[in-house]
């Protein structure tokens, strides 16, 4: 599997030979091509045209974080992979609203039963949750009868609101209260770690899907606005609860980050460099971590999971079988 | 399916002997996934195999490894790596002889497997002919409809990058 390779450092970025190398004031490092998936910019880091005109050749995608950890936008290289059908699918359940609802629904059910997974591990090992957890359930029954966008969107929205008011019981740490939830900026530091990892989960997902023949700019919980991605929002929404959350629990609960790695930058609050660093390594290693897959008959990574939903929607699109989202079994 | 014209050539004709759902799948460009390990090797040999310049004959848009001339007339050989595929193999071959009898011109085929030391002949007869024209056919058949025929897991499944396509 190719690497997601994470820069923090100032410094440029060159082709040398065959080899992708970043130099910094503090190193100098060559990194394989054939090794690298994408790359993830931090830092203040420089570049030229014969940079991206390799990336591109290579397929390499680089997503870009501003100083405040926000993410910005990525060089996407010319699609590699095209399929005429899958694209005119893609778009005909997008124009086609039951189709579009259908989808979306699927969507929200899969973030919303995931939420519901995690709910449960918490309530079985603190308590205190199950009020929440009869809600979610409610509103989770209740998605059927949602046969517009806003409504859908409004219920997930209903899920999330409850299922975040109860992370001061799952963190038990008060250095990291919920309180409400804020973005740009995140006004405090638990909000901060929810955003990053959120827009870390982003552009992961965009990566898959460029290894798919789906355009990631049709979107179907999302609207699709042709000038930005929206599919990648949509998957994510699935993935967050089991993946990001996940991680911020147990770098809360380890106490591997704690409020001495935040500082407060005008309005709001940021993650200095080391806790991103940690950040980044545990959501890394949690990607890589394998489950066992039916259908597959192997185990698979999370990571990898992540391509699988994307080739279920594809099935789904090309009328194949009825998308269903993937649920974490515990 | 866009009403373009499809042109069934040997690559399909190979398919349609291994999967019939990867012959759906190469037809609407649902290509294969690329980071697959057999698909990386595949694309590692391919260029390793130019660096070593293999003799290929080039007829139109086959290519041949191979073409002698005995007392009955032209022979064109094929060398694969393992006799895996053979039926597969067989009838590509045949569909190249085809077309180069449509040519005009009359050849005879062999499969070649150096590793076994395994020979195989492959001439035209009619029923051959009448096999192939049946796998064109139904290869458009396959092709236009509109969704891909079901998965069904066999052996080559574990070997195939369409597999996490198909089993997720
Ligand atoms: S995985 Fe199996 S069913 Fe799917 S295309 Fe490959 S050989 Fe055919």
């Amino acid at each position: 599997m190719k690497k997601t390779i994470y820069i923090f450092n100032d410094g440029q970025l060159k082709r040398k030979g065959n080899t992708l190398y970043f130099e910094s004031e503090e190193q100098k490092k060559y990194l394989p091509v054939e090794d690298v998936g994408e790359l993830m910019v931090f830092g203040e880091v420089s570049l030229n045209k014969k940079f991206l005109e390799f990336a591109s050749q290579k397929e390499i995608i680089i997503h870009y974080f501003s100083y405040y950890g926000y993410y910005m936008g990525s060089f996407y290289p010319r699609e590699h992979l095209n399929s005429g059908h899958m694209i005119l699918k893609q778009a005909e359940h997008y124009l086609d609203e039951e189709e579009r609802i259908r989808i979306a629904r699927q969507f929200v059910s899969g973030a919303a039963r995931n939420i519901r997974q995690v709910l449960r591990y918490y309530n079985n090992r603190v308590g205190g949750i199950s009020e929440t957890l009869n809600r979610v359930d409610e509103v989770i029954m209740s998605l059927d009868d949602c046969h517009d966008i806003s409504r859908l969107m409004a219920a997930e929205g209903n899920i999330r609101d409850r299922y975040y008011r109860v992370f001061d019981i799952i963190t038990r740490n008060p250095d990291f209260p919920f309180e409400e939830r804020s973005r740009r900026p995140p006004r405090n530091h638990l909000n901060t770690l929810i955003s990053f990892g959120n827009s870390l989960m982003y552009t992961i997902v965009l990566s898959e899907i460029y290894r798919t023949h789906l355009d990631p700019r049709i979107g179907y919980l999302h609207a699709t606005n042709f000038r930005r991605f929206s599919l990648n929002l949509d998957l994510a929404e699935i993935f967050k609860p089991i993946i990001v959350d996940r991680v911020i629990f147990s770098v809360l609960g380890k106490k591997m980050i704690t409020v001495n790695d935040f500082e407060e930058e005008g309005e709001g609050i940021m993650m200095k460099d080391r806790a991103r660093k940690t950040f980044v390594q545990e959501l890394d290693a949690k990607l890589k971590t394998t489950i066992k897959h039916k259908g597959i008959g192997r185990p698979v990574s999370y990571r990898r999971i992540i391509r699988l939903e994307l080739y279920k929607l594809e099935k789904h699109l090309i009328g194949e079988k009825f998308y269903e989202p993937f649920i974490a079994q515990w | 399916m866009p009403d373009n014209e499809i042109n069934v050539g040997g690559t399909l004709i190979w398919y349609y002997y291994v999967c019939k759902r990867e012959v759906w799948l190469m037809g609407r460009q649902i290509t294969a996934d690329q980071d697959d390990t057999n698909v990386i090797l595949g694309r590692f040999f391919a260029e390793q195999s130019y660096g070593r310049e293999k003799k290929e004959i080039a007829f139109g848009h086959m290519k041949f490894d191979v073409v002698r001339k005995d007392r009955h007339g032209l022979v064109v050989a094929e060398v694969k790596k393992s006799s895996k595929h053979i039926k597969s193999a067989k009838m590509q071959l045949a569909f190249y002889l085809w077309e180069l009898s449509q040519k005009g011109i009359k050849a005879r085929g062999e499969l070649l497997f150096p590793k076994e030391k395994r020979r195989e002949l492959v001439e035209l007869t009619d029923e051959l002919i009448d096999n192939l024209l049946e796998a064109k056919r139904d290869i458009l058949r396959i092709i236009y409809d509109s969704i891909p025929p079901e998965a069904e897991k066999k052996q080559i499944c574990r070997n195939c990058a369409y597999a996490e396509f198909c089993w997720s």
